[in-house]
């Protein structure tokens, strides 16, 4: 009897143990945290580029359009779009038209343009003279530069989540990728030192949003593919929000720089849930300026450093 | 006798519950998560157990061939130059932290600060066939894992030859594959990793490498075309692997 005590004892002991492994590898039904991460391998895409299932041809272009270009806020001053006169046909698109692609040409002329202070205006008619001479046409994630923030919600490529307690790591796929992370309830510090990606610190609100706060940009990247550049005063705050039952992740951002924009603008990056797992792809192999168009060369060191 | 059965039963249900917890992963897995920074530095890959790396012939000649490459310019460093992936075993081999995440369930990744090189490691999935890989080959290959008690071990293949196994050039064949055993020692962990390159070594061989708990620090952004990173001067082996790429001795 005193064996059988002592058996259900023990076996009683595990039991709790056992409830206790349950519970701490179960779920948590926490509401608060939207799962940006989920089952391995589920990434969050922009409309159909690089994953186009239908044929080409004008049914797409709406869509095609989207591909990698910034979409309008919902209200405010946008993001720097193409000049009508000289229309931006990214690859999709031009395969939809049947037309030759483009690359970009800002339109200054608009209220986002207006809203560039003159250094920024005069930097970007140089641009705009560079690529309408066919230079410099490419985007620096294109030449496999760090994007920084906001540009890289430029890019259509698959972005993964991973999110742990204290901070959240995003990944952009295709080729090139590139990492950021953002430091979750804690405070910004007092004078991070300019980098790439910046200093995020962020919070959940309302169990659907990821809000990011992100300062300490290093003026080496530019805001978007018409290579808008901006000061290290940037300061940019983005919404990830999950929205259409699941299947779409919402991002916007406004983006305020005292030494570049007169007024705070912003843009919005729809992209969809997609099952597409992460592989490896090296942006910096064969993309050579063979054709000697003056673009950035790919990120190369002056000598190794260790 | 009806209580001689009863405890039998109790006796196999318990065995069955402690069988079950046992093989849960909570009690499988160990925490390995977080932010690590090799203890050391070689430029040279030391084998584990001293001596030379088993070359065979075809890999001496390679080896050769690379190391003259690397001396007069010819070839080019293209991790250090730039800033492609380093491969296995020499991305375990950098200088700088890198941070383990475990989440989400049934993957491993592992983040570089060194070019921000990504490994993904599947869990408990099989080996992909070398055949199936050739075509889409990489730098940092094809990896799954899976928990053996405390210890991670991670299986990769799917190589490209574009890599080299260490800073010298030494070289590996695109049906390498390696396999790494990591777990962790107090606030330590250690990655042992098992070459198998027949095609340009004698027999399979291992190298060691122990990396210290950092969560004091965050991964910083590197590019290879930044002039100034982290201060890596304290890791032991970095400032002399400094002085013998200046002065000429990192290859023969």
């Amino acid at each position: 009897m005193r064996g059988r005590c002592a058996l259900c004892l023990l076996a009683g002991l595990m039991c709790s143990i056992g409830a206790v492994a349950v519970a701490a590898d179960a779920p948590k039904a926490n509401n608060a945290i939207p799962p940006l991460m989920q089952e391995p391998g589920v990434a969050w895409r922009a409309y159909l580029f690089g994953g186009r299932t239908r044929p080409p041809g004008p049914a797409e272009i709406p869509y095609d359009r989207t591909a990698n270009e910034y979409s309008p806020p919902l209200s405010g001053i946008g993001p720097i779009t193409a000049d009508p006169a000289h229309p931006f046909y990214n690859n999709a698109v031009a395969a939809d038209l049947g037309v030759s692609s483009t690359y970009r040409v800002a339109d200054l002329n608009n209220e986002a343009g207006r809203n560039l202070m003159p250094w920024a205006q005069e930097a970007l008619k140089k641009q705009n003279a560079l690529v309408l001479a066919n230079k410099n046409g490419e985007t620096r994630q294109a030449r496999c530069w760090e994007t920084g923030v906001p540009d890289i919600h430029e890019a259509p490529w698959e972005m993964y989540f991973i999110q742990t307690p204290k901070e959240v790591v995003m990944i952009l796929g295709g080729p090139g990728q590139q990492v950021r992370r953002v430091y979750l309830n804690v405070p910004h510090s007092k004078n991070p030192k300019p980098s790439w990606f910046g200093e995020s610190v962020g919070h959940y609100e309302g169990g659907d949003t990821l809000v990011v706060d992100t300062i300490g940009l290093s003026d080496r990247t530019f805001v978007d593919g018409y290579r808008t550049p901006h000061t290290t005063q940037l300061h940019v705050v983005e919404h990830f929000r999950i929205t259409n039952d699941g299947k779409t992740l919402d991002v916007s951002f406004t983006a305020e720089d005292p030494g570049t924009f007169y007024k705070p603008w912003g843009a919005r990056r729809p992209r969809d849930r997609v099952v597409a797992p992460y592989e490896e792809d090296v942006c910096q192999l064969n993309n050579d300026d063979i054709f000697n168009q003056g673009f950035d060369p790919v990120p190369t060191a002056d000598h190794p450093d260790f | 006798m009806g209580d001689f059965w009863g405890g039998v039963r109790a006796a196999a249900g318990f065995a069955a519950l402690f069988s079950a917890l046992l093989a849960s992963p909570l009690h499988a897995e160990s925490d390995i998560s977080g932010v690590w920074w090799a203890t050391s530095y070689s430029p040279k890959i030391l084998v584990l157990g001293g001596g030379d790396p088993p070359l065979n012939a075809a890999g001496k000649a390679q080896y050769a061939k690379n190391q003259m490459g690397l001396k007069v310019g010819t070839l080019v460093d293209k991790p250090r130059k730039v800033c492609v992936p380093d491969g296995v075993p020499r991305v375990l081999e950098t200088p700088y932290p890198f941070e383990i995440f475990q989440v989400p369930k049934g993957q491993v990744t592992m983040i570089h600060e060194l070019n921000h090189q990504l490994r993904v490691i599947p869990l408990d999935k099989p080996l992909r066939k070398y055949e199936e890989l050739a075509a889409f080959a990489n730098y940092n290959g094809y990896s799954v894992g899976h928990w053996e008690g405390d210890t991670l071990i991670v299986q990769s293949n799917g190589f490209n030859d574009d890599s080299f196994l260490d800073s010298t050039g030494l070289p590996h064949s695109d049906q390498m594959v390696t396999t790494e055993r990591i777990r962790r020692i107090g606030g330590q962990i250690e990655d042992v990793i098992t070459i198998h390159d027949p095609q340009m070594y004698s027999r399979d061989w291992q190298a060691r490498f122990v990396y210290n708990q950092r969560n004091d620090i965050r991964i910083e952004d590197y590019s290879c075309n930044d002039s100034t990173h982290r201060d890596i001067s304290q890791v032991k082996g970095v400032n002399e692997a400094r002085q013998a790429r200046a002065q000429g001795r990192l290859f023969r």
